[in-house]
């Protein structure tokens, strides 16, 4: 079972599954055995909205450390995703198709994007938080915000 | 206003979500139902009135089925609606008939983007063909 680190700000809670690593972006990266599940992150989906289409690289696309991976409309913006692995697409989540809410509904679980087989993990993995750095970086973001209103 | 052989409305209850862009495509289709489209079978009634525990509001919904669209997933018209004693009918989320129309994207606020026109006179479309349907049921019971 998947446990969480969380802060509330307002009526809002945030929550970081500890069990993956994060990229500076937002998106979880998961290694299971040699493949690499990706989603995006529970503050990412609350800080972009409800999501209205998901357009992800299909399966077979080769993708590089940095290159777009998916592309997301929310009711509030356009985001350009990149890949935080170097890899091959290999399975694409088909809700993201028909039913992209997913991600605002079970962002680490029904909501993932894509399964990447990883080429260069080793190296990936140094440019990935764990999940208490990344938690401490949004945190520490999300109270800055605060203090400007 | 004309006149109606039909004692009962359709009563539409849009989003109050005010500098919202989705919020906006709801008024703007409601408006276009209630004024435009079907005049003599809808009238809208406003969310902030049912927030506010208006009386004749609160009546009007009472009485009356209602199509609620909402803005955002709060669902705060379908809520105040049923909150009010109120039968929906129908209810709509703005966000989801923009899944149906992709080629519509709203922005705007103030003023809507042709996209948010487009997609509130694509949802007032799928609206009024609910009124329809649910005045012909009217008439049908009517007529026993």
């Amino acid at each position: 079972m998947t446990d969480f680190l969380e802060f509330t700000i307002d009526k809002f809670t945030f929550r970081t599954a500890t069990d993956r690593f994060y990229d500076d972006m937002g998106l979880w990266v998961k290694p299971e055995n040699n493949h690499i599940r990706i989603g995006i992150s529970d503050y990412l989906q609350q800080r972009s909205g409800d999501v209205a289409f998901m357009e992800v690289k299909p399966v077979g696309t080769g993708v590089a450390f940095g290159d777009e991976l998916a592309v997301i409309e929310t009711i509030k913006v356009n985001i350009s995703l990149t890949s935080p692995v170097t890899g091959r697409v290999i399975e694409v989540n088909p809700a993201m198709g028909t039913s992209p809410e997913a991600i605002n509904q079970d962002p680490y679980g029904a909501g993932w994007l894509v399964v990447i087989e990883a080429a260069e993990w080793a190296t990936d993995l140094k440019h990935l938080l764990e999940p208490q750095v990344y938690f401490t970086k949004i945190k520490l973001e999300a109270d800055q915000e605060v203090k400007k209103e | 206003m004309t006149n109606s052989d039909h004692t009962s409305k359709i009563v539409i209850v849009p989003c109050s979500g005010i500098g919202k862009t989705y919020g906006t495509v709801s008024r703007e289709a409601a408006y276009n139902v209630t004024e435009d489209l079907r005049p003599e079978d809808t009238r809208l009634v406003a969310l902030s009135k049912l927030v506010l525990g208006d009386e004749e509001a609160r009546s009007i919904i009472e009485g009356n089925p209602a199509i609620t669209i909402d803005g955002c997933k709060l669902a705060c018209a379908t809520k105040m609606v049923q909150e009010n004693g109120g039968r929906i009918a129908q209810d709509y989320a703005v966000l989801d008939v923009y899944r149906r129309y992709k080629q519509f994207k709203p922005l705007g606020i103030a003023e809507l983007n042709e996209g948010g026109v487009q997609l509130a006179q694509a949802l007032a479309n799928e609206i009024t063909q609910v009124v329809d349907e649910l005045i012909s049921g009217m008439g049908g019971e009517d007529n026993g």
